[in-house]
């Protein structure tokens, strides 16, 4: 690791062929309950908004 | 930050807007409220999700250069949103991805350096063609 984890060198974003990997990821909800992401998108399509950091 | 003032365009269009942040839920709540977002927030502590996304770490320079810093101070001024205290993983880029039920990605933009975020609009069409297909 480098400074505040920065990458020594340039990397390239990589987006996914197709969202499966993705659907099977398990995130939190406020109430810290577990959600598969895929439920996010099963019923209609989902902008996945991924945050920076907070601050 | 700026698709939560954009939330009713979205929902009209018939898709669902979420933002994925790190930390914990104590920490995205606090960040949820002291910024007024009202849009679901799920946090990925393990960043599992991060990298399935596509969604890179960047450099000193990424996230420190003129072009950041620059938006970073417009920003500020627009938004009225300063820089505080860092919770996740600081050098980790963000992005933007429209999933459809089939698991297909309608559209990606995935950060280059920190200030590198999509127009609203480009989102909408994609989350609007996503919807009608």
């Amino acid at each position: 690791m480098s400074l505040l984890g920065t990458a020594r060198r340039r990397q390239s974003t990589h987006a996914p062929a197709d969202a499966r990997e993705l659907g099977a990821a398990v995130v939190r909800d406020l109430d810290d309950r577990e959600v598969r992401l895929r439920e996010l998108w099963r019923d209609r399509p989902a902008v996945l908004v991924f945050l920076r950091h907070y601050g | 930050m700026q698709l939560h003032r954009d939330r009713d365009r979205f929902e009209a269009a018939g898709v669902r807007l979420v933002l994925i942040g790190q930390g914990t839920p104590a920490q995205a709540r606090h960040f949820a409220e002291t910024l007024n977002v009202d849009l679901p927030i799920f946090v990925d502590a393990r960043r599992e999700a991060y990298r399935a996304a596509g969604t890179k770490v960047g450099t000193v320079g990424e996230l420190l250069g003129p072009r950041s810093v620059l938006r970073g101070v417009q920003r500020a001024v627009t938004d009225r949103v300063y820089p505080g205290r860092t919770v996740g993983h600081p050098a980790q880029l963000g992005g933007v991805l429209v999933v459809r039920p089939d698991d297909s990605i309608a559209y990606a933009h995935l950060a280059d350096d920190a200030s590198d975020n999509p127009p609203n609009d480009e989102v909408l069409a994609a989350a609007r063609a996503a919807a009608q297909r």
